[in-house]
């Protein structure tokens, strides 16, 4: 059976981008949570901003914030389940 | 935290709000604010196509994942056309082949898959940068409907 698939030039390389998944970088799937605070920071300052004169900078600071404000939380929850709950006293 | 002295509380502008759902950012350039618009549509865009990039268009689904969804069609009609081809092209079988998957409970149907249906942390990206970018132009639609258009907004400087 021929699939529509088949016709298109993408499956020449083995992956047809939007309809076939491209994958997540494997055990380094976290690395795309930049990408998707970068595009936040972007949508979100285009509407926050008065001027918009250095917009890329502020986009960039904006961004950096963001990811240290979830690293940390993700820090504190990692001490949280693997430090203090083990410590905890059972009955 | 800024404040932006264009938003008012001017009358509503409805219109734009309605433009920047069917596209990202047309709300604002649609009243006068052009950079802004394309900014604001840069980053609802590139965070809904880098969605369906890493997790295809298996990753918005009315049917399997309603609520997702919800937050996906904040995006616009682009995630109406997404789930439009997830359905009419992945779950076809017209693009990809379709796998039997094993029966969920003993004595039922078999049911027939999409190879390209991903149940890797792709998806959940996928689904998530979707769903982000859709709740992200909601935001920016909101902006659009208490945005003051330029005209006005130049009028209220000379005054």
């Amino acid at each position: 059976m021929t699939h529509f698939s088949n016709h298109l030039p993408g499956h020449l390389f083995g992956w047809i981008p939007i309809l076939q998944p491209g994958g997540s970088l494997g055990n380094y799937w976290w690395l795309l949570l930049f990408p998707l605070v970068f595009g936040i920071s972007i949508a979100y300052r285009a509407t926050h901003e008065t001027q918009l004169v250095g917009f890329w900078w502020r986009v960039v600071v904006f961004t950096v914030k963001s990811t240290i404000a979830m690293g940390s939380l993700g820090a504190a929850m990692y001490l949280f389940v693997y430090m203090i709950i083990p410590l905890l006293r059972v009955g | 935290m800024t404040h932006d002295s264009d938003q008012t509380d001017e009358p509503l502008n409805w219109g734009a709000a309605f433009f920047g759902w069917i596209l990202p950012g047309f709300g604002q350039i649609s009243i006068g604010h052009a950079r802004r618009g394309v900014l604001a549509g840069v980053g609802v865009l590139g965070l809904f196509f880098g969605g369906l990039l890493i997790g295809g268009v298996d990753c918005v689904d009315r049917h399997e994942d309603p609520l997702w969804f919800y937050a996906q069609a904040g995006a616009g009609p682009i995630a109406l056309a997404s789930d439009w081809a997830n359905s009419a092209l992945l779950k076809s079988g017209k693009v990809g082949d379709l796998v039997e998957t094993p029966a969920a409970m003993p004595r039922a149907t078999p049911a027939m898959v999409s190879s390209f249906k991903t149940v890797t942390p792709a998806n959940e990206i996928g689904t998530l940068y979707c769903a982000l970018a859709g709740l992200m132009n909601v935001v920016v639609i909101f902006d659009a409907l208490k945005r003051r258009p330029v005209e006005r907004s130049a009028s209220a400087g000379r005054r």
